[in-house]
């Protein structure tokens, strides 16, 4: 009966005990009361915890916000930089398709061989339709060369210095062109206004001239190469008690944003002023 | 010494800007004659001395590049600086005013030169026509120019005689 003295028997008190306390958790019956005592301490936990990760954020977040703003200081200079880039490579785009539209001129009309020019200003009086190019006498041009744009015919050079040409339009109020209709193959005066509006004259009463129709130089008089687009028919006029009808006349070239143009070189101009009888 | 380097400077820089700039500014079809404005700017500041030789500097070259006949920019432009003087004296005490009107009369004055020149030289410039397209439009484009460029000459006027006098 050794067995059974008082250590022993709190041993196995302790043991059964112990058995039913797992037992019972182990059943989930404990499992309210787990609750009840871990509940707080989860809250406590999560209170701790958030307040650590608040903590730990102030003081780690400076740094970051330093960093980022550096990073947004070096972003956005590149943004600057490629912006810049990308405006040089869209003027260099717009250049590059002027001179494509050009060459295409060129190779479309083999007959005559080109000096491309740009356009560096315009005539200071608003009365005057004439515009400047940059390429003179150093360049081979000459006084009544024919200037022309892929589009069209554009006018011919009136002044020559060493390095710059003044060029008239044929918009402007003193330019007179010969031309031709496409259709009907009537020979006819194309005149210039202050306005920049292009009229056609001396068209004959009896002919038919329908809106629509193509208008080319026709190369009388030796100003112009024959052949060269100039227009389209607008409308017609005719008035009563005149000996000839006009025509407007759109232009195909747009004189208000011309950047290039092309100048004929192999082109001999006639000069036949002498030959006409002054009143 | 300064004044004239200034000047021609300024000349230099002002008819890069109407040849390049200006004259392709449209307003249906009358464009802004800075070199006008910068001519009645000049006169109208009682420090600077040699307006008319600059006037006719300024017209001579513009005359030389320009398409008009008879030196007409040159007439022109004297007509404008004359106009400056004849008021100035007379007139007023509020320079910027001044501006304005010589800026106005001044325009209509030189579009007329313009207008009498080309038809001189058989050009097909009917009256109505240019007041609608050309003069009206320039001439509000000169006044809106006017006090930005009278600004700027004020300025340089300021900064230049000083300098002189000290030297």
């Amino acid at each position: 009966m050794k067995f059974l003295n008082s250590k022993n028997i709190q041993t196995i008190v302790i043991f059964i005990v112990v058995s039913g306390f797992l037992f019972l958790a182990l059943s989930g019956y404990l499992t309210p009361v787990f609750n009840l005592s871990l509940n707080p301490l989860i809250s406590l936990q999560r209170w701790l915890s958030v307040r650590y990760l608040s903590a730990r954020d102030f003081l780690t977040t400076p740094s970051d916000v330093v960093q980022l703003r550096e990073q947004n200081t070096v972003l956005e200079s590149q943004v600057t930089q490629l912006q810049t880039q990308l405006i040089e490579l869209e003027e260099r785009l717009g250049e590059a398709q002027v001179c494509f539209a050009l060459l295409d001129f060129g190779r479309t009309n083999p007959q005559y061989e080109y000096i491309a020019a740009t356009v560096i200003g315009r005539e200071i009086s608003p009365f005057l339709q004439y515009i400047i190019i940059d390429k003179g006498t150093e360049d081979g041009i000459r006084y009544g060369m024919p200037i022309v744009t892929q589009q069209g015919l554009v006018g011919r050079v009136d002044a020559v210095i060493a390095s710059a040409s003044r060029v008239k339009l044929i918009t402007d109020s003193t330019s007179v062109v010969n031309i031709r209709l496409q259709s009907a193959e009537i020979e006819a005066q194309l005149l210039g206004s202050l306005t920049g509006d292009l009229t056609l004259d001396m068209i004959p009463l009896d002919e038919i001239v329908e809106p629509g129709d193509v208008v080319l130089t026709s190369g009388l008089g030796g100003n112009y190469p024959p052949n060269i687009f100039v227009g389209q028919v607008l409308s017609t006029q005719r008035r009563e008690n005149a000996l000839f009808q006009t025509a407007s006349v759109q232009p195909i070239v747009d004189f208000e944003s011309i950047n290039a143009v092309l100048v004929i070189d192999n082109f001999e101009s006639i000069d036949i002023s002498p030959l006409i009888p002054e009143p | 010494m300064i004044s004239h380097l200034v000047c021609a400077l300024s000349l230099v820089v002002f008819y890069t800007l109407q040849n390049a700039v200006f004259s392709q500014t449209t307003l249906i079809s009358g464009t802004a004659d800075v070199i006008l404005l910068l001519l009645a700017a000049w006169s109208l500041q009682p420090q600077f001395k040699n307006v008319w030789l600059w006037t006719i500097i300024a017209g001579g070259l513009i005359s030389l590049t320009s398409a008009m006949p008879y030196f007409a920019p040159l007439i022109g432009y004297l007509g404008v600086v004359s106009i400056s003087k004849l008021l100035q004296v007379r007139i007023w005490r509020v320079p910027i005013f001044a501006m304005f009107i010589v800026t106005f009369f001044g325009t209509i004055y030189q579009h007329m030169i313009y207008i009498l020149s080309l038809q001189i030289s058989g050009a097909s410039i009917p009256w109505r026509v240019s007041l609608d397209q050309v003069v009206l439009p320039s001439l509000l484009l000169n006044l809106i120019f006017a006090l930005p460029v009278y600004a700027i000459v004020s300025e340089l006027v300021g900064r230049i005689y000083p300098l002189e006098v000290e030297t």
